[in-house]
């Protein structure tokens, strides 16, 4: 059962660690916009932009390349810069897409990156951040499932950038768009396999 | 414009020049999210009141030294188009009236935001009242706080705001124009439905203690009304999603 909730919403008469919300007097409270699960008690935000956490897998763009420091946009209000490992075999070109996990956010301002991933040719899309988890899955059996049967190879950064390559990547973006509008229905991996099996037979 | 010269009757056979009781609300309308193009939005009808509410953030700060380490600043701009009341409004942009009620606001916002979330980073908020018609600095609360958790900005409570005041000795709730001209008293009130904590409260005229009283009373009985159609508005766009596949 999952039901609605709205900031300031009672969710739990006695103070319960969770995300998305607040303790007062004992009670806890919703912070956000969100669908709560009284099962697995947590709330999954259906609005509002990216929080960088430590190892979040990120897509962006490199933006300038100086003293193999190198500057990533990744559409987001803070600075995000990579340094190149001393072992650094193809130094990164301006304008070049890559893959990166955060390393540590300084100061809560600057944003470093590590453990890079170029990632070639391919397609880029901005979706909303707060539906990464959902375009993820569980255990990535979302994504998975997308790139099974478009054939494209997909990689989602929780920044809310998703590059695609490969395969049928028109129909890989269309479920991608399907999941972001539909995030918060029951049912969601079975219907876009669904939407998926009878695109790919009509296509044949 | 007011003056005791030319006041029309306010209360005529115990209602109100437009036909409404003591106690009673004009009629509100709140739609959440129909700016694209804004992170947060909303717009609120509110009798006559036309108020578009849009929300951005939280961003890089900007002037860069205005930043705060430890917390988020919001910034907040309220102005009433040229074309929104009887009178032209002049050129469009932040007047005196629409610096102060920019400021009262934002301080309503610093309150409930969870301002120590997004540290080093801006929220702002921009209140366009397109139609105005007594009451838009309450309105205009309202709809800012759908904006907000339209936003998805985290907050502790979905603010209402709504005036209250005095018409001779009778305490009357929900001022239009008219009324807030040639009323005795005027109060904006802004309120946390959660525990009821007033965060906006300013008097033009005066009231005695048991008015007072009394009128705070109305307010919050009335913002249950107004909390519920907040919620509403923000729920309803997922329920439209989710109504094509016959669920709840």
């Amino acid at each position: 059962m999952r039901e609605i909730v709205v900031p300031g919403e009672a969710v739990a008469d006695r103070p319960v660690r969770m995300h998305n919300t607040y303790i007062d007097g004992g009670k806890t409270y919703a912070a956000t916009v969100g669908l709560f699960d009284r099962e697995h008690n947590e709330i999954i935000p259906l609005e509002g932009g990216w929080v960088p956490h430590i190892e979040d897998v990120v897509v962006g763009i490199v933006k300038t390349s100086k003293n193999s420091v190198y500057e990533i946009d990744l559409s987001y209000f803070k600075r995000s810069i990579l340094i190149a490992s001393k072992f650094e075999r193809h130094p990164l070109k301006v304008g070049e897409a890559i893959e990166a996990s955060i390393k540590d956010i300084e100061d809560r301002k600057t944003i470093i990156l590590y453990r890079e991933r170029v990632l070639n040719g391919g397609t880029m899309m901005e979706v909303k951040a707060s539906k990464v988890p959902r375009i993820i899955g569980k255990n990535s059996t979302m994504v998975n499932q997308i790139s099974e049967l478009t054939g494209a190879s997909i990689t989602v950064g929780r920044n809310g950038i998703v590059w695609l390559r490969g395969g049928n990547v028109e129909l890989a973006a269309e479920a991608i768009l399907k999941i972001e509008n539909e995030a918060h229905i029951k049912g969601l991996t079975e219907r876009i396999r669904m939407m998926l099996e009878d695109r790919t037979r009509k296509g044949e | 414009m007011a003056s005791l010269a030319n006041k029309p009757d306010l209360i005529v056979n115990g209602k109100r020049i437009d036909g409404r009781d003591f106690d009673e609300l004009r009629p509100i309308k709140i739609e959440a999210g129909m700016l694209k193009n804004a992170d947060g939005s909303a717009y609120v009808e509110w009798g006559n009141n036309k108020i578009l509410a849009g929300v951005y953030g939280p961003k890089e700060v900007f002037p860069r030294h205005m930043a705060d380490p430890a917390k988020a600043i919001i910034k907040c701009r309220y102005t009433m188009a040229p074309f929104s009341s009887l009178a032209e409004h002049g050129r469009t942009g932040p007047n005196r009236r629409a610096i102060e009620i920019s400021k009262v606001t934002k301080e309503v916002f610093e309150n409930v935001v969870m301002l120590n979330e997004f540290p080093n980073s801006e929220i702002d908020i921009f209140i366009e009242v397109l139609q105005g018609d007594g009451g838009t600095r309450a309105a205009g609360i309202t709809a800012a706080s759908v904006a907000l958790a339209n936003a998805g900005i985290y907050m502790r409570d979905l603010v209402y705001a709504v005036s209250a005041g005095r018409i001779e000795d009778k305490i009357v709730l929900d001022f239009n124009m008219i009324e807030d001209n040639y009323s005795e008293a005027d109060m904006p009130i802004a309120v946390a439905p959660r525990n009821n904590e007033i965060l906006l409260l300013q008097m033009d005229g005066g009231l005695t203690r048991e008015q007072l009283k009394q009128a705070i009373g109305m307010v919050l009985e009335a913002g249950k009304k107004i909390s519920a159609m907040q919620k509403e508005a923000l729920n309803e766009n997922y329920r439209k999603v989710a109504e094509q596949y016959g669920q709840k």
